[in-house]
């Protein structure tokens, strides 16, 4: 067992602040009448003095109360709490990873929180704040060095591990990209319409609600343009190393051979600049309330081959561009009109490869090392038109594989192939062995405009 | 145990249909189980139409109520019917490195499952189910979307199979 450490010491400062407005105008507010009753006789501001201490009080308390050490066997032990002691264990040998986060507030201070994700646990509990940022990334990288079973010495520092920066998207390109969306564009294009059938038509209050639509889009786009702003992916012994936000900031690390699935979309206005999007499944992000802050976007765009690049540090030796596609028969275009065109499928001796998609066509990429189990269904229409799909079935996460659409009779095939293909690969990569935690000789760009 | 040569009871052309079984053929489960649903689905059908038959006939609408009582009878026998024909198609095929299921009429699936990606094999037991003298074995892989449920099962084939196809599992190794 370690020295117990506390959390850094402006903690207490940065929750009171975060708590005591709520408090306040929750007491105001709400309670207007009892809080007048009671403190019938004090003034507002005596009142929200006392508000400040108590919180103050209770903040510090709390902060005192908190401690975190390893424990004999090595594990992160995290005690709290006032009157009920609650005591959580990181259990290293399941870390998925640890993200650094740094929300508005604590950004201010210059102080970060960690959060160790561990395969099966909430995040909640084991969620440390605030640490300043040297010590969070410090203790991040002791985390990780610890789960990779290189225990260091009680009290050595542990140096981050050095990164070597693969990509930095630009703000005006993610700005660009953003804005060409299908769903930003179509909403952008329906707000002059209906302005227009306003003006002739002659109703003003539709007209100004078509106005009020443009909110919606600049929302979305102001949002993700905030999440994603300065995305930076950079390469370091632990894993793929991921930063991005504006208001708060992120930082994501993807350990090599817990990437699941990969998805590369490239929506259809994207295409005269060849730009993609990167998403990724990662092993241990089962859902749940936390699960935007997990590891899901790779990169949000970039040029193909910088993606490439990206892409061979997630799946080493993957190209799924080069993967054949054995295209869905004439029959599926009854069923599936639009993105008819873009169906297909096919698979290497490592990877599985499907692409779908009309307004946005995607690749979803799946290692048969990964591969969990297998779905063939179809329906009526299916049936009638001598069609079925083929669902891969990978943890969850954004990405999803589906052959859509293909002959009947070879979904069959292709099933029962993927299935015993996954079986093989499982044996031959032995248990739980990620499947290559070298890096890949640097990337070369051949054929790039193949399927572009 | 009798082998079905396919599910569903119909013939299929093989060579476009690809839920016919291989040579092994599909096991499949008890008939019980479509006793088991037909009392659950029935009952609820039967309840509905009593209830609106009555109401339709206490407020005044007799010939109402004889057409509800009607429509009531043909969905039960309707039900009855779908409800056999369900059960029948389900059917599972344990394989040298596989598990197959196979499963609905109209909208069909057939699932297959490595044994060495399978996590957790559950045998659940209902109150009716216990009634009927049935199990039902799911199939956990590390993927949510995984759905290997092989309902209507008698309690000893379903222990059997668990410790089977847990003893695959590990055999066949283990992981995410």
């Amino acid at each position: 067992m370690t020295p117990p450490r506390r959390t850094h010491p402006v903690t207490p400062l940065v929750t009171g602040v975060r708590a005591a407005p709520v408090l306040i105008i929750g007491i105001f507010v709400v309670g207007d009448g009892a809080a007048t009753d009671i403190f019938g006789g004090l003034g507002t501001s005596a009142v929200i003095t006392l508000i400040l201490l108590a919180v103050g009080l209770y903040s510090y308390i709390a902060w005192t109360r908190l401690e975190f050490f390893y424990d004999d066997d090595g594990d992160l032990r995290i005690t709290s709490g006032l009157l009920v002691r609650n005591e959580r264990r990181v259990q290293l040998s399941r870390l998925q990873s640890v993200d650094v986060t740094q929300p508005l507030l604590a950004r201010l201070f210059g102080l970060a929180e960690l959060r160790p994700d561990v395969a099966g646990a909430s995040a909640e509990g084991t969620t440390l704040r605030y640490l300043s940022l040297d010590d969070a990334q410090q203790l991040r990288a002791e985390l990780l060095a610890r789960a990779a079973g290189m225990r260091s010495r009680e009290g050595a520092a542990v140096s981050t591990a050095p990164e070597q920066v693969l990509v930095q998207v630009p703000p005006p390109h993610l700005l660009a990209s953003l804005i060409l969306q299908p769903g930003t564009v179509v909403l952008v294009l329906l707000i002059p319409a209906v302005v227009a059938v306003a003006g002739v038509a002659g109703v003003w209050e539709l007209g100004i609600t078509g106005i009020l639509l443009l909110a919606a889009p600049i929302t979305v786009v102001g949002g993700q343009f905030l999440k994603y702003f300065g995305f930076t992916v950079a390469q370091s012994p632990d894993g793929l190393r991921l930063r991005f936000g504006l208001t708060s900031h992120r930082s994501q690390t993807v350990p090599p051979g817990r990437v699941q699935a990969v998805r590369i979309e490239r929506p259809l206005m994207w295409k005269p600049w060849g730009w993609v999007r990167v998403v990724v499944n990662v092993a241990g992000t089962a859902g749940g309330s936390e699960g935007e802050e997990r590891p899901s976007v790779v990169l949000p765009v970039a040029p193909l081959p910088v993606a490439r690049a990206v892409l061979h540090r997630v799946l080493p030796g993957v190209d799924p561009f080069a993967v054949e596609l054995h295209p869905a028969p004439v029959a599926a275009r009854w069923r599936a009109p639009l993105q008819y065109k873009n169906l297909g499928v096919g698979s290497t001796s490592s990877v599985f490869v499907t692409r779908r998609g009309w307004l946005v066509p995607r690749w979803d990429v799946v290692p048969h090392a990964r591969t969990q189990s297998v779905r063939v269904v179809q329906g009526p229409w299916q049936r009638r038109l001598g069609l079925a799909s083929v669902h891969v079935d990978s943890t969850p996460g954004p990405v999803s594989i589906v052959a859509l659409h293909q002959q009947a009779d070879r979904a069959r095939t292709i099933g029962q192939e993927q299935a015993r293909r996954a079986g093989l690969a499982r044996r031959l990569g032995g248990p739980g062995q990620p499947e290559s935690a070298t890096l890949p000789p640097d990337d070369q760009s051949a054929d790039d405009a193949r399927f572009w | 145990m009798p082998e079905h040569p396919r599910a569903g009871g119909r013939l299929l052309d093989v060579s476009t249909d690809p839920f016919v079984a291989d040579e092994r053929g599909w096991t499949p489960v008890n008939p019980r189980l479509a006793t088991g649903r037909r009392v659950v689905s029935i009952s609820i059908a039967a309840l509905v139409t009593a209830l609106l038959v009555v109401t339709l006939v206490v407020g005044g609408y007799p010939e109402l109520g004889f057409i509800a009582l009607m429509v009531g009878l043909g969905a039960g026998l309707w039900m009855w019917w779908l409800i056999g024909r369900q059960v029948r198609a389900i059917g599972y095929a344990e394989r040298d490195d596989d598990l197959l299921v196979v499963s609905g009429i109209l909208f069909r699936r057939l699932v297959l499952v490595p044994y060495g990606r399978m996590q957790l094999v559950d045998v659940r037991r209902g109150p009716l189910e216990r009634y009927l003298g049935l199990a039902t074995v799911q199939l956990h892989t590390a993927a949510a979307t995984t759905d290997a449920t092989i309902p209507g099962l008698p309690p000893d084939v379903a222990g059997r199979l668990r410790d089977q196809l847990a003893a695959l599992g590990e055999q066949r190794s283990a992981g995410l």
